[in-house]
């Protein structure tokens, strides 16, 4: 076929070919307009992907704070002030309803111009950005001093430092030399410490409070009964000693993350604001900082990666817009896979079926249009089926059958990450049959007929023949349906995506896969972030950065694909009989 | 026959049995899993239509159980919450109650009379029922009334089980109109701070009506004792002889219906009554008699029978003429055959049951269907509907009292609800509209698909405007013009396009791109426009140049000459259409006299239409997206797939590279072109995330490009969560859902058989 092609392009004629009275071939002028088209189209995606590149990345790229001091006479202020402190994100022009008549006649065109600032400090200032008119600012300069913290509440800080105020030993100002070394340690130590108080809280305590739960169910099942048997009895009898046995667990483990929690107040980080303003803050509330005006280009670029690590590493504050990501990504990655568990033998079963037994007429015909169809069934459709049948019928049906104590509250009768999974696996499933019967054509009927003529059976043929041929192809589709389940979002909120999950899918809590419980995923928590979140623009870097790392999920996953598809095309190319 | 097979196949030739029977196995292993696959895909649609089907079903009612009431002059008749305990007033006032439960049961109560202890034990000339908030309203022969709660309790007693008790709460007797002359007709109507009771006197042979407001004292234990605040004499508004009487809930307004047939509508704004309105019901009949007069839930609609059996519905709503609030006509029912006998309304919905006696019929206002009409076996005198909408209680002229189980879990639903123009409450006209939820009980659902439907194709229609010529055009010249050596990477780039996540398209719509672009129409129209026209012109230039020159430029590559064009046209267009913004498009703003110029705000005033910052042009311009690589790679196989000795012969003859295309190519594979278009279609139809994000999610009926709108998917994604399971809403989201399958099911499987047609004329040709 690419040989043909080929062929085509060389028998295409040069322009100079004659064609009408004119002497010049006719049509090129709609050759042009059919290639607007296709610049257009090129152009669209390359814009989209590299604003995507561009706002995602950037987010984490560690920017020199800029001190931005007004004119004395001029109009602006902030906080009263002269001065302000922050980031300088955009330069752009005023809306003309805001201008006064001078500004708007003014020879300078910096006055009808702004500059957005990224200012931090939400707790002091309760805005994170901040616009001025361009027109008044007199000096803009980079002061070595400024730190940039990242904080555990209210986002970050940007500030000038005084001291530190240590427990047990003198303060240190911040031009004393070991300023920086000291903080940095103690910074370290208050990581490590939160990291213990998570590993009790999340692991330990969470361990306690689901067997807790569970014991709490039995104990309420008992308790409900009119009349108990001596069995029964001494059933709840040992149910309320587990119960007493986890309780006295439970204190010390408590009591040790409590005193953790206070040692992380003890020392203090004194700082001055750009208005002036004095503040403190205990170190336990710093997660990292740096001085983004000291910073040489190899000590950026190694923030970045930090940046980005950490992104990627960690787990989501202050309602998603701090921190990482990680659950989300882990959600999206267990999602996927329970997917691709569920799609792959169906999916690859009924295209075998198709291809190699059913006998090939009008009706096998229907069912291919109709699953051909199938794949181009909007997946909210998708979505309503899954929540009316796996969740609400399924679901609601297992509750009744296994986990009668726990009702009325639902266990697989409300959406989960495994009713995600199936509807995902349904809404992909023609696309896996599809491109398994094309990959199962492909292979040459001389294949088989050589196979079943040396006194194979027709499964011998197609296990160790037809399928092993097939393979790439069936991967390609395999992939493909992932990438689709990856990206899809608008089916997974009604079937049991959350903006915040507080456990992982699959932890190391018995029975480790917890498939009935609710999971983050890339795509909702790009939709929640952008729209659900009470400030949109604090947390539009975290969306475009969440972006990024769904796209480029989804693109590699493409890309795989389509090479695969590639590889497979040209194997076949040569392999004809 | 083992035997056999042994002997005439030689020893190395026998297969294992287990290969055999592994196989045999793997053989029905397979087909009934395949099979089942398919089936189960295929129940999809099966289940979706059970969740819908449910909808379309009347009510059921069943005939449960007769019991004997003693005989009395009953005049009111009313039930509690569980059907259990009904109560029947007689003209003296007297309650009398009936313990339904078990009877003759151990705990049975049988029945017992409560006479509400009215201060004085005066005589009582007139009782009414508020059957909404189950008061009776009693009127003495001395001029004063008083308002009697029943107030229903669920206890628990200790042998387990539930039992309704029950208790009268009456205020003192208060004054009205005349003293000492007996009242006649009375109403009451109050929630919250206004109250207001009307009663009608007959004095010397000349009716007059009276009215109070009433105030509550508010004490620190709650509510307090009802005093009279104010009286009023209305006789001056009478235009006949009162024989009905009605007063709201919100108790802004006195109905008086008169014996002449017609209505006089009284406001009350809290100080003074004014006439508003006096209408005939029902004007068009011979007899025009009013029989009864009774509110709908809400307050808001009256359901008025004649005493010709003449059936309708008044609503109160804004007149555009009038410009104020009056009553209308907007609903008819079947005549009954005389006017109605018993009348009862449903506190859960719109719905009311009515009679003559021999007919009774459940009737639901808004969509003015009979749920259920039958012949009952006995003349009924008096009804109730059981407050939760699940029974009806007859009580006949033997002193039997009927019970009949209703089941009717969806009365709204219907063709007309989902698919036909309604006049809902407080609409002046019939309108197509979607309003699920609403800030009171009393809330009249709104389930019209229409608008919804409209929307869906608002949103595929913009996003088939931008995406189609760009995908055709691209296609074209990929498949026809494109060096292969550079189609290897353009397609595939295409191709990634089309796998970006909905959720990432819709949240750049929304908060990047929207902001931009109602920034800026004017700028990106011409931009657009610009680049359009800029094509035509440099492909007519570049024509017109000398061979020498042009054969500069490799055929195949003019897609990459005409970025640095295309830059500098947008650039230009942009700019232009600022500047055309200007002249053009400028206001003059009312409050500041400012003078603006701003294309956001002259569209409203030009054309009278909305402009909001997330629109349907926004929608379309991303939907394109979404919608042109899948276009564009299906088409572009198709072109490519047409045989090769097609083109050749085109060219052969002599005709250019553009001839060929457009006179060959394209018309023999016109048929994939237009299976990628529905395909592309169907895609638009059902995208979810970019109109959940980049729309107002607004359910509209027109296709102003400048406002959003709510299309069936994203009304799914926004609705679904919050509907409780199984209810009308639930099941109306499964008919939209139902709805979007059948239209992309029906796109694409034209699609489908459009592309197998085109390979099979392939396969004849080759």
């Amino acid at each position: 076929m690419k040989q043909v092609d080929d062929h085509a392009a060389q028998s295409t004629p040069r322009p100079s070919a004659p064609a009408s009275g004119s002497g010049r071939p006719a049509g090129e002028t709609y050759v042009w307009v059919t290639g607007m088209g296709l610049t257009v189209g090129l152009t669209m995606i390359v814009l989209l992907l590299a604003l995507v590149v561009y706002n995602g990345v950037s987010v984490f790229w560690p920017r020199h704070v800029a001190l931005v001091e007004f004119q004395d006479d001029g109009a602006t202020r902030f906080r009263d002030g002269t001065r302000a402190l922050g980031v300088i994100l955009i330069e752009q022009d005023r809306d003309m309803r805001d201008l006064t008549p001078e500004q708007r006649d003014s020879p300078n065109p910096a006055d009808r111009r702004e500059k957005q600032l990224f200012l931090g400090n939400r707790d002091a200032f309760g805005q994170s950005f901040a616009y001025f008119s361009a027109g008044d600012i007199e000096r803009v300069s980079y002061p070595e001093e400024v730190i940039r913290a990242e904080r555990m509440e209210w986002g970050d800080a940007i500030f000038f430092p005084i001291r530190l105020e240590l427990q047990d030993a003198d303060p240190i100002e911040a031009d004393d030399p070991a300023f920086d070394s000291t903080l940095h340690k103690l910074v370290d130590e208050v990581n490590a410490r939160r990291a213990a108080i998570t590993r009790i809280e999340r692991h330990a305590i969470g361990q306690i409070n689901l067997q807790m739960r569970d014991l709490e169910l039995e104990e309420r099942f008992y308790s409900r009964q009119d009349a108990l048997t001596p069995e029964q009895q001494a059933a709840r009898d040992s149910v309320r000693d587990r119960m007493e046995q986890l309780r006295a667990k439970y204190e010390p483990l408590a009591a040790e993350a409590a005193a953790l929690r206070a040692k992380q107040e003890e020392n203090r980080l004194v700082y001055r604001l750009v208005t002036g303003d004095e503040r403190s803050m205990p170190l336990g509330q710093v997660v990292h900082y740096y001085y983004p005006n000291r910073l040489t280009l190899a000590g950026r670029a190694r923030l970045f990666a930090g940046h980005i690590w950490g992104f990627l590493s960690g787990y989501p504050r202050e309602a998603n817009t701090e921190g990482g990501i990680f659950p989300a990504i882990f959600g999206t990655f267990v999602m996927t896979l329970l997917m691709s568990v569920a799609v792959m033998p169906f999916g690859i079963m009924a295209a075998i079926y198709l291809r190699e037994y059913a006998k090939q007429g009008p009706l096998v015909r229907a069912v291919r249009i109709a699953i051909n169809n199938l794949a181009g069934v909007p997946s909210i459709v998708f979505g309503i089926f899954g929540l009316g049948f796996f969740v609400y019928f399924v679901g609601g049906n297992i509750d009744r059958v296994f986990y009668d104590r726990a009702l009325p509250t639902p266990t697989f009768g409300t959406p989960g990450i495994l009713w995600a999974a199936l509807t995902l696996a349904l809404m992909t499933v023609p696309v896996v049959i599809v491109a398994t019967e094309e990959a199962l054509a492909a292979v040459p009927r001389g294949v088989r007929e050589g196979s079943l003529a040396c006194g194979a059976s027709k499964w011998q043929t197609i296990r160790y023949l037809v399928l092993p041929a097939s393979a790439p192809g069936i991967l390609t589709g395999l992939v493909l349906a992932m990438a689709r389940g990856a990206g899809e979002v608008a089916p997974l909120m009604l079937v049991g995506v959350v903006a915040l999950a507080p456990n992982l899918p699959v932890d190391a809590i018995f029975p480790f896969i917890h498939l009935e419980r609710k999971f983050m995923h890339l795509g909702f928590h790009i939709y929640d972030l952008g729209f659900q979140s009470p400030d949109s623009e604090a947390a539009k870097p975290m969306v475009f950065a969440t972006t990024l790392v769904l796209i480029l999920l989804v693109v590699v996953l493409n890309l795989l694909a389509i090479l695969v598809r590639n590889h497979l095309r040209k194997k076949y190319a040569t392999d004809k009989f | 026959m083992q035997k056999r097979q042994q002997r005439a196949v030689p020893e190395r030739f026998v297969v294992r049995r287990a290969t055999l029977y592994f196989d045999r196995f793997m053989n029905q292993f397979i087909k009934v899993g395949g099979l089942s696959v398919i089936v189960a895909v295929s129940l999809i649609f099966v289940f979706i239509l059970l969740q819908v089907f449910p909808l379309f079903r009347g009510a059921t009612v069943e005939w449960r159980k007769d019991m004997p009431v003693p005989p009395g002059q009953y005049v009111v008749m009313g039930t509690d919450e569980w059907s259990e305990l009904p109560f029947f007033v007689n003209a003296g006032g007297e309650v009398l109650f009936v313990d339904t439960v078990d009877p003759g049961g151990p705990h049975n109560r049988g029945h017992f009379t409560r006479t509400p202890g009215l201060a004085d034990e005066a005589t009582v000339s007139a009782v009414a029922f508020n059957e909404m908030q189950t008061q009776l309203l009693y009127g003495t022969v001395d001029g004063r009334f008083a308002i009697v709660d029943v107030q229903y309790k669920a206890t628990f007693p200790e042998r387990g089980g539930r039992e309704v008790a029950v208790e009268l709460d009456e205020t003192p007797l208060l004054r009205i109109g005349r003293e000492g002359v007996p009242v006649r007709k009375l109403a009451y109507g109050g929630s919250g701070v206004q109250k207001l009771v009307a009663a009608t006197q007959e004095v010397e042979g000349e009716f007059e009506l009276h009215a109070v407001s009433l105030a509550q004292q508010r004490t620190l234990l709650g509510a307090g004792e009802l005093s009279v605040e104010r009286s009023y004499d209305l006789t001056e508004f009478l235009t006949g002889e009162p024989e009905q009487l009605a007063i709201p809930r919100d108790a802004d307004a006195v109905l008086i219906g008169n014996t002449d047939g017609s209505v006089v509508y009284l406001h009350f704004d809290g100080q003074e009554f004014t006439r508003r309105q006096v209408f005939v019901p029902f004007e068009d009949r011979e007899d025009r008699r009013i029989a009864t007069m009774d509110f709908l839930l809400g307050d808001v609609s009256l359901v008025l029978t004649a005493h010709c059996g003449a059936n309708r519905v008044y609503s109160i709503y804004r007149d555009p003429e009038a410009d104020m609030r009056i009553w209308g006509h907007t609903k008819t029912f079947p005549d009954l055959d005389r006017g109605a006998v018993f009348y009862s309304a449903s506190m859960r919905n719109k719905a009311f049951l009515i009679g003559d006696g021999r007919v009774a019929s459940l009737r639901y206002g808004t969509t003015e269907t009979i749920r259920w009409q039958e012949d009952l076996p006995v003349q009924a005198t008096l009804a109730a509907l059981g407050p939760r909408y699940n029974r009806l209680l007859f009580l006949d002229d033997q002193y039997s009292l009927h019970f009949y189980d209703l089941h009717d879990p969806h009365p709204q639903a219907g063709w007309r609800t989902f698919f036909g123009k309604i006049q809902y409450e407080g609409q002046a006209t019939a309108e197509y509209s979607w309003q699920s939820t609403g800030g009171r009980d009393d809330f009249e659902r709104k389930l019209s698909l229409v608008p919804l439907i409209i929307g869906t194709l608002k949103g595929t229609l913009y996003a088939m405007i931008f995406a189609l010529p760009i995908a055709l055009l691209a296609a074209i010249y990929t498949s026809q013009f494109l060096d292969p050596a550079v189609k290897r990477y353009v397609k595939p780039t295409m191709e990634i396009m089309a796998s970006l996540p909905s959720v990432v398209l819709g949240f750049l719509a929304a908060l990047w791109l929207a902001p931009i672009i109602s920034n800026a129409v004017p700028s990106v129209l011409s931009a657009m426009l610009g680049v359009i026209v800029g094509a035509f012109g440099i492909g007519y230039l570049w024509g017109q140049l000398p061979q020498r020159i042009r054969m500069l430029l490799k055929p195949g590559y003019e897609f990459i000459a005409f970025v640095p064009f295309m830059v500098l046209i947008a650039y230009a267009g942009w700019h232009l259409g600022a500047l055309a913004e200007q002249f053009l498009f400028v206001v003059e703003d009312p409050d500041t006299g400012l003078v603006i110029a701003d294309f956001r705000l002259w569209f409203p005033r030009a054309t009278g239409l909305g402009f909001e910052q997330r629109n349907a042009f926004v929608v379309g311009f991303v939907m394109g997206f979404a919608v042109i690589p899948i276009i564009f790679t299906i088409t572009e196989d198709a072109l490519s797939n047409v045989p090769e000795a097609f083109r050749s012969g085109s060219l052969a003859l002599g005709a250019s590279r553009w001839q060929t295309a457009v006179r060959v190519v394209v018309p023999t594979a016109s048929a994939g072109t237009f299976s990628a278009v529905m395909i592309g279609l169907g895609r638009a139809v059902g995208e979810t995330m970019i109109v959940v994000m980049a729309t107002g999610n607004t359910p509209v009926t027109e296709f102003n490009p400048f406002t959003g709108m709510r299309t069936l998917s994203a009304n799914i994604a926004v609705e679904l969560p919050e509907a409780p399971y199984l209810g009308t809403l639930y099941r109306t989201l499964f008919l939209g859902a139902m709805v979007l399958f059948l239209m992309t099911f029906a796109v694409n499987t034209v699609a489908e058989v459009m592309r197998q047609r085109l390979r099979e004329k392939y396969r004849a040709v080759e």
